[in-house]
Order: C-alpha cells, then sequence, then structure tokens
C-alpha cells in the first residue's frame, strides 16, 4: 500500500520548503489545527495519521514493524520518499518528537531541521537519569490504558454533530477526533512508554529545536534539558505554556517559537 | 417561584447538593469550584478542595490519560462525554467515575465536569472484559484441541493402511489355492470387505488433510483411460452385494483430465451410497459418457426418496441419513466426494423422487 494512503496523508499550503507535522500518542493529525494554519501561507505542509491512529489504514499495522519506534520512524521516510521531499523541517510532538528524530537520523537529506515539542528519550528513570516514572507506574499506567482502551476506546471519542462555541472548527466537527484502533493504541502505549532511545539522540545531525512545557508531567523539564545536551545542533526554548500539549493548549507562543528556529 | 427563575438559594442548593459531583478547573489546572458531593465522595472540605488542583484529585494514571487523550480531545472539540476517569480521595483510595465535561472558549477558558460514581458499572464493565477474554481464550483452545484431534486422524489413517495392505496381499494369495466351496464364497466377501475398509480410511485421510489446509490435492493425467479405474470400482463393491444387479454403461470417448484415482474414490462413494440405502430388489444403474466437453457419471437406484430436509446437509462431513445399524459410517463419503468434483472443477447433483436417487457427477474434460 501507499504510504500517503496507508498514513492519511494530507498535502497542502504554498512555498518552496516543506513543514511535517507529526502526531503523538493518544491523538491524530488534528491535533496541529491551531498551529498549521500559521505556516501554511509560507510553506508545504505534509499532515499524517500514525498506522492505528485517525483515519489511517488499520490493516497495515505489524505488530512487528510497529514493536519500536523504529517502525513508526521508518514510515516517515516512507511518506517523504513518495512524496520525494527533501530537506523537510519536521515537528513532533511527545512521542513522535522521537520517532522524528529517528527519522532524521534514518534519511539525513530528506529532513533538515527538527522540532521536538515535548520530547523524552525514555519515560522510565534509570540510575542517575530521571524520566520521570517508575517502572511500576509506567506498569500501572500500561494496565489502566489497556482497560480503557477495550472497554472504552468509542467513548474518548464522541461523535459530536456540531459545536456552536467553536464555530472555528467548522464541519469537520461531525467527525470524531483523535479515533485510534483499541489494540493499536495498547501496543503503541507500551511501545512509547518502554521505549529507550537515549543512545539515538548524539546521532541527530540536524539543527534542533526543543520545546519544553514549564510544567509537563510526561516529559519534565529536566528530560527536555537532557535532549538538548545530548543533540549535537540543538536550541531550547521553555515555553511559559503549561501541560503536555501545548500546540492545542498555546498555539500562539509555540508559532512564535517555531517561526523564529526555521 | 417558577424554573426560569430560580432563587439563589436554590441555585446553590441544586450546586452543592446534586446527585453528581461538579468541577471546574483553571486552564492552569487550578480547582475553582466544586460542589459538596464531590468533595464528600473524595473526603474534603468542599472549600479545601478549591486551591488544590485536579492533579491533586486524579491518581498517576487519571493524570497521564487526562493529559494525553481528554485535554487534547477538549481543546480540539470543546467537550468529552462519559468518559472513564478514577478520581483519588484525601485518603488515597481510587474512586472510580465516569465523567463529561465542556470547555468555554475566550481568554480564560475553564472546563467543567460532571461527574458519577460508576464502581458496579466498572465492575460490571471488567467482568465483561474478563468473560470476553475467557470465550476467546475457550475458542482458541477448542481450535487447537481440533486441530490436534485431526492430525491424530490423519496419522492413524495412515497406519492403518499397512496392516490392511497386508491383508489383502494374503487374500491375493489364498484366491490362488485350491478352496474348499465355503472358503472360495467366503473370500470374494473378504474382499469386498477390503475395498470398503480401504475406501473409509482413504476418505477420513482426506478429510483430516483438508481441515488441516492441505486441500484435496490432484495428480492428473489425460492420456490414461478411465473406464478400467471405474470397470474395477464396480468390480471391488460387488462382491459385498452379490444379489444386487448392477446395470453398466461405459461411453468414455475422448480423454479426461483427471486424477483417475481421485475419480475412481468418488465413483466408489457414490455407488457404495447406492448399495447401500437403495432398494435390495431393484437394479443400479450407472452410467459414465463424455459428451460436448464433459464427462457425466451418473448413478441411480431405487427405494425410498431422501427427506427434504437432508437434501441440504447431504454433503456436509459428519452427516449420515437414516442409516440401519450395521451400516454405520463417519458420514464423510459425500462430502470427500463433492471436495473431489469441486477440485476437478466439476459438480455433483442429486435428483430424489419416489421412482429413483440419482447423483450425477459432471466435470470439464480439460
Amino acid at each position: 500500500m501507499s504510504p500517503a494512503l496507508r498514513n492519511n496523508v494530507r498535502v497542502f499550503g504554498s512555498g518552496e520548503r516543506v513543514m511535517m507535522f507529526a502526531h503523538g500518542y493518544g491523538c491524530d493529525q488534528t491535533m496541529w489545527r491551531y498551529v498549521v494554519p500559521h505556516f501554511q501561507d509560507r510553506f508545504r505542509i505534509v499532515l499524517f495519521d500514525h498506522v492505528g491512529a485517525g483515519a489511517s489504514h488499520i490493516f497495515a499495522y505489524s505488530p512487528t514493524k510497529y514493536g519500536t519506534l523504529d517502525g513508526y520512524a521508518q514510515d516517515l521516510v516512507e511518506i517523504a520518499e513518495e512524496l520525494d521531499l527533501s530537506d523537510v523541517i519536521l515537528v513532533g510532538h511527545s512521542v513522535s518528537a522521537m520517532i522524528g528524530a529517528l527519522a532524521c537520523v534514518k534519511a539525513p537529506t530528506r529532513f533538515g531541521k527538527l522540532v521536538m515539542v515535548g520530547p523524552s528519550p525514555r519515560y522510565i528513570d534509570d540510575d542517575a537519569y530521571r524520566g520521570g516514572f517508575s517502572e511500576t507506574q509506567i506498569a500501572e499506567l500500561l494496565d489502566f490504558l489497556s482497560i480503557n482502551y477495550q472497554g472504552w476506546a468509542v467513548a474518548t471519542a464522541p461523535v459530536i454533530m456540531g459545536n456552536p462555541d467553536r464555530p472555528e472548527l467548522g464541519i469537520e466537527l461531525t467527525d470524531s477526533f483523535c479515533r485510534a484502533d483499541p489494540d493499536i493504541a495498547k501496543d503503541f502505549a507500551r511501545v512509547t512508554f518502554m521505549s529507550d532511545n537515549r543512545e539515538d539522540l548524539p546521532r541527530v545531525a540536524v539543527p534542533t529545536l526543543v520545546l519544553q512545557s514549564s510544567e509537563d508531567i510526561i516529559a519534565p523539564i529536566e528530560v527536555g534539558e537532557y535532549v538538548r545536551d545530548h543533540i549535537p545542533n540543538s536550541q531550547f526554548v521553555l515555553l511559559e505554556a503549561t501541560g503536555h500539549c501545548p500546540n492545542l493548549s498555546a498555539p500562539d507562543e509555540v508559532v512564535r517559537a517555531i517561526r523564529a528556529f526555521v | 417561584m417558577t424554573a426560569l427563575n430560580p432563587r439563589r438559594d436554590q441555585l446553590e442548593d441544586f450546586f452543592d447538593n446534586a446527585p453528581c459531583g461538579y468541577l471546574s478547573i483553571a486552564s492552569t489546572g487550578e480547582i475553582v469550584l466544586a460542589n459538596r458531593t464531590l468533595a464528600t465522595w473524595l473526603g474534603h472540605d468542599a472549600a479545601a478542595l478549591s486551591g488544590k488542583r485536579l492533579y491533586d484529585v486524579l491518581p498517576f494514571t487519571g493524570r497521564v490519560y487526562w493529559e494525553t487523550h481528554l485535554r487534547p480531545l477538549l481543546k480540539i472539540q470543546g467537550n468529552i462525554d462519559g468518559v472513564a476517569l478514577d478520581f483519588l480521595s484525601a485518603a488515597g483510595e481510587t474512586i472510580p467515575c465516569f465523567a463529561s465535561a465542556v470547555e468555554s472558549a475566550g481568554d480564560a477558558p475553564t472546563v467543567k465536569l460532571a461527574i458519577f460514581k460508576a464502581a458496579e458499572r466498572r465492575q460490571f464493565e471488567q467482568s465483561l472484559l474478563k468473560a470476553r477474554a475467557a470465550a476467546q481464550e475457550n475458542l482458541r483452545s477448542e481450535r487447537a484441541t481440533a486441530e490436534l484431534r485431526e492430525q491424530f486422524i490423519a496419522v492413524l489413517g495412515h497406519d492403518l493402511r499397512n496392516p490392511l495392505a497386508g491383508f489383502a496381499g494374503g487374500v491375493r494369495l489364498l484366491a490362488r489355492e485350491n478352496l474348499s466351496e465355503k472358503g472360495a464364497k467366503i473370500l470374494p466377501l473378504l474382499m469386498g470387505s477390503i475395498a470398503r475398509m480401504s475406501e473409509l480410511i482413504d476418505n477420513v485421510m482426506d478429510f483430516a488433510k483438508a481441515r488441516l489446509g492441505d486441500g484435496i490435492t490432484l495428480d492428473r493425467n489425460a492420456a490414461e483411460p478411465l473406464t478400467p479405474a471405474l470397470q474395477q470400482v464396480v468390480d471391488e463393491l460387488t462382491p459385498t452385494y452379490p444379489d444386487r444387479r448392477i446395470e453398466l454403461q461405459f461411453a468414455i470417448a475422448e480423454p479426461v483430465d483427471c486424477d483417475r484415482a481421485r475419480i475412481a474414490q468418488l465413483v466408489s462413494n457414490l455407488l457404495g451410497n447406492a448399495l447401500a440405502h437403495g432398494a435390495a430388489d431393484q437394479p443400479i444403474r450407472m452410467r459414465a459418457q463424455t459428451a460436448e466437453g464433459f464427462l457425466q457419471v451418473s448413478i441411480a437406484n431405487g427405494g425410498d426418496p431422501i427427506p427434504p430436509e437432508a437434501m441440504a446437509k447431504l454433503f456436509q462431513p459428519y452427516f449420515r441419513g437414516e442409516v440401519r445399524a450395521n451400516l454405520q459410517g463417519l458420514g464423510l463419503g459425500l462430502h470427500i466426494a463433492s471436495e473431489i468434483a469441486k477440485a476437478h472443477g466439476g459438480t455433483i447433483v442429486v435428483d430424489s423422487s419416489e421412482l429413483e436417487t440419482q447423483f450425477t457427477f459432471r466435470m470439464p474434460l480439460g
């Protein structure tokens, strides 16, 4: 299957250079809806859903390929190859910040710059390294998520038929957001929270911007600083915004920081 | 007093003592307002709750779920409906709840949550999930057992062939001896039984193989004549029924691209059925011919028609009609016959009336 079909790729906007946005665990490409409009006048925009999320083709899922973040990174490279993109500015949120870093290592000519929003190379504490989570906590979390996904995957993505308070969202509201295949989402949670990609950080050769929320229980500040310290050519911006999704809660601040970087 | 103009104290009472918990949170995550119902559930003072943060009343897992799923959804679509969300009491206990929430737009958006206790419902859901997991596990183990059984049948069938071949060889050697009159009568009966048994073994093995995914395999050969193979089937079966008349008509004038051993097996199954179920006082008519690009073999017998309700199941495995005690088989014969027909791109059609019951096998010549 074509990577563009498989990953529900959408290409729009105008400009010489390309920005590709990668959503994190728990959501889909709608994650970027408050950020993308600020760039589409001057950049070509590439949006996609990871396999298992949004409108991706879940039949393309293979537990082997997607058993590590590498499989997801491979998809980014395949999309870039199919669209014949080069020198892409890759913006990744949450786990996709790391997936993006892996893609940059795999295909350094396809990707020219990397923006990592709320990155973490490893969620579990390890000796001196503070990831923010204990092993027990992650086990408890995966357990909880697996129960919630089995029973309530549908309830977490309610279909709503319009929202007068949010006219800017338009008719797309009739669809549901951040839908995920329950079985794949369970796997993705495990792959995400068990990942350890610290050794990949020094291999990222492209200029990199690390965007860090001032309060984030998923990716604490010291983790963001760790990423900055281990990617050779990196900048670090501490946002005023709090929470794990500044691209949704403080899009203006995120847009300003990315603009200054690109 | 009207519903449109409630007094302030009525509103407060309605808010504080509602049958659900109310909670409103500022974008910083601070609790702005909580009603008495929720405060009681959580073991807090309502006043003490305001000023705390949402994270203070969520267990660790709930915090992560809020950050990765619920907060993004609220930001994107402005509301969430009936999601599972556990709360944390002052005593550190987890309280299973369901929550719906809306986020107001504007510069200082607040999130308003309505919270329902859901301990029993959660238990019910979990037992449903467990039941589903158990059912899936049962199905898996049943399938594994069934496969093992079929493997066992295939191996057993294979192992039975060798002693039976020895038996057949012995009987053939005996046939050359000078036998008493009684011995000469018994020998053909033995040969008939051997043929019947070997046919049963073939059927069982084919069935097991087809179930194990190998399907019916064909060794086609258009050059060899088919008539002798069919004649041999008749010769093998007749000794068991020395008194039955079989009217044969062979008109195979063209080469047939088929697996002759398989076609013989098919015909043997059909003829064996006719002999077993047909009326003993009426002849069996077997006709094999090639015409208009097809091979057609029909076998007809007299006697009671096949009941209409049995017609639909005739070719299913393990189906047995009204059988007399001494004729019990596995009910695989017609199933295997139809599988062999299918493998040759052909069909078996059955017609049954008071007059006669006729099975017709038809396949393209090549």
